[in-house]
């Protein structure tokens, strides 16, 4: 027997043809041939195995009849008689009421179902041109710089004398005005508490009239800018507080007096990098 | 029954696919508009974007000053005697004035009709000698500065600043928030102050070093030089200095409401001074070359070894 001889009887020998008996030549040349030794015993594998997972997952009877039921419900199958020439599937079971079998009506299916998975890229795709789209959309443009200076305020508090020059159009305040306005706390209850004195010393006090003048004059940098600026002026204005309560209490503490004066021209510093910004 | 399955597995498939292929088919069609609309506006946008070269003719220690309310600018040494400066515009809402004084150059961005913090916005390359005199001023930044050794200010809002490998030069920095970075400063007056923004200062060293911050905080890592006086002050930022085994300074540190401490020994020094554990410390290690004060009103100060 020879090897193709073997491949064209294997598969009726293994279908269960002549009751599982092999012709004896065939057990010959399985004994001296490797190949088809090994063809003959890896199908006998999968065979065994298709069985056992076949028997393992086939669904209960009861799942066909309703599967049945809703396909003729819908008109894609309809009764009709099979010759017993077609192909039986002895895998699964039929249902046992059922004598005529059904027929698929013929869908049209698409040819390449990997187009789908192909184009289901674009799904997140889309989602993060949505998002983008609707940010473009919403987001509103920074307003316009204005070419139009505000009118000058008039200057009423007394001439500056921090040691940077100053323009004329918002002088600093001195730092006589500057620890009247920013040390005074305002709605601070007196009690004996150091502690509490701290706290209601650090909180940030409302900018003063000087303050306000200034922010005035830097609102014309646009709506964020003063934001940013009045931020800083109240945390700056907290700093000279508080360091403001703790010399008073504190007198001869020369380090403190000296942090007092750095705060001071901190808030200098910021009355400077704002007016070099406005032309 | 095989029939059967194969025709509940058509029907699931079928109308999955139905189902898709109507997804699919709007989630194209939107991604498509969706997509040409950004496209064309970023395309619109784009092409308003223009790049500008000027290049000036300067003698020795020349002064370049630029200033833009938006954009960064960033100087490098360039040849001697020549000043390039490349200049990207993002719209026609902005515009460039340049102009040459003799040894002076001045070049600013001029916002017109229409202008905000997008189209505003103007960035600056420089190349520039080496000895030249630079001020840049910008609100939004970044400002960046290496290899040069004329005097520097840079001055910026909220501008990152970052200066590296300068030598023999002054250099000042103001930012309100911005972070300040110097590394491999030397031989220089080096003065900085910020409101709120973080100075970190790496291999800085030169006769005078100031470094001042109301909240934000202050970080050295060095060994403060030989003879040189090196001053640290925040209102309630940290300050921290990383400094070598070898490191020849006398140090005096106080914090008026926080810590202060030193993880290595100090010797003793008669000072008019005094010392409280927790809230000062005064002392020297090797000869005592530099002086280093550092001051924090509440802020926390650590001396350490790197």
């Amino acid at each position: 027997m020879t090897c193709s001889e073997v491949e064209r009887v294997l598969p009726e020998l293994l279908d269960g043809g002549s009751n599982g008996a092999f012709p004896p030549d065939f057990d010959a040349h399985l004994k001296c041939c490797p190949t088809c030794s090994d063809l003959v015993s890896d199908l006998k594998l999968i065979a065994s195995e298709a069985r056992q997972l076949a028997a393992s997952e086939e669904p209960a009877s009861r799942v066909w009849v309703r599967i049945a039921a809703e396909l003729r419900a819908e008109g894609l199958i309809r009764d009709s008689a099979i010759p017993d020439s077609a192909i039986h599937d002895s895998t699964i079971r039929e249902p046992e009421f059922a004598p005529a079998r059904p027929v698929v009506v013929p869908v049209p299916v698409p040819a390449s179902p990997r187009w789908r998975w192909r184009a289901l890229w674009l799904a997140p795709v889309a989602a993060a041109v949505l998002v983008a789209s609707a940010y473009v959309i919403s987001h509103k443009p920074a307003p316009q710089v204005a070419t139009q200076q505000a009118p000058a305020p008039a200057v009423t508090s007394p001439a500056p004398v921090t040691p940077a020059t100053t323009p004329a159009l918002v002088p600093a305040p001195a730092p006589q005005q500057m620890a009247k306005n920013s040390a005074k706390p305002k709605g601070v209850s007196g009690n004996g508490n150091e502690i509490g004195r701290v706290a209601e010393a650090a909180a940030e006090p409302e900018p003063s009239a000087e303050d306000q003048q200034f922010l005035s004059v830097v609102s014309t940098l646009g709506p964020s800018t003063r934001a940013t600026y009045e931020s800083q002026l109240r945390a700056v204005n907290a700093d000279i507080q508080e360091t403001q309560a703790y010399v008073d209490r504190n007198p001869g503490d020369a380090d403190a007096r000296q942090h007092l004066m750095d705060a001071y021209q901190q808030k200098a510093l910021l009355y400077q990098i704002a007016l070099d910004r406005i032309q | 029954m095989a029939s059967l399955q194969q025709a509940s597995i058509d029907r699931t498939s079928i109308q999955h696919t139905n189902i898709h292929h109507t997804s699919i088919y709007g989630t194209t069609a939107v991604t498509l508009v969706l997509a040409s609309c950004l496209a064309s506006a970023a395309f619109a946008e784009s092409k308003a974007e223009s790049k500008k070269e000027y290049r000036f003719t300067v003698g020795p220690n020349a002064i370049i000053s630029v200033d833009t309310q938006y954009g960064a600018i960033s100087a490098k040494p360039g040849s001697a005697g020549q000043v390039i400066v490349t200049a990207t515009l993002k719209s026609d809402n902005v515009e460039v004035d340049q102009q040459q004084n003799g040894n002076r150059i001045e070049l600013a961005s001029h916002l017109l009709q229409g202008a905000n913090e997008q189209t505003g916005r103007v960035d600056y390359e420089l190349l520039i000698p080496p000895d030249a005199t630079l001020n840049l001023h910008s609100s939004t930044g970044p400002l960046s500065v290496e290899r040069l050794h004329g005097d520097l200010t840079l001055e910026g809002t909220d501008a990152v600043v970052n200066v590296s490998n300068v030598e023999n030069g002054h250099v000042h920095v103001r930012t309100m928030r911005g972070p300040i970075t110097l590394s491999g400063v030397r031989n220089g007056h080096v003065e900085i102050a910020s409101i709120s923004g973080d100075i970190h200062l790496k291999a800085v060293t030169g006769p005078l070093v100031m470094a001042s911050s109301g909240r934000g905080r202050i970080f050295y890592d060095g060994d403060f030089g030989a003879g040189g006086d090196y001053k640290f002050t925040t209102h309630t930022g940290d300050i921290e200095a990383l400094v070598p085994a070898d490191v020849s300074a006398g140090f005096r540190a106080h914090s008026v409401l926080g810590r202060v401490q030193h993880d290595f020994p100090l010797q003793p020094r008669h000072s008019r001074f005094s010392e409280e554990v927790g809230r000062s410390f005064i002392g020297t290690t090797g000869q005592a070359a530099s002086e280093v004060v550092l001051r924090s009103f509440s802020g926390r100060i650590r001396l350490k070894y790197r």
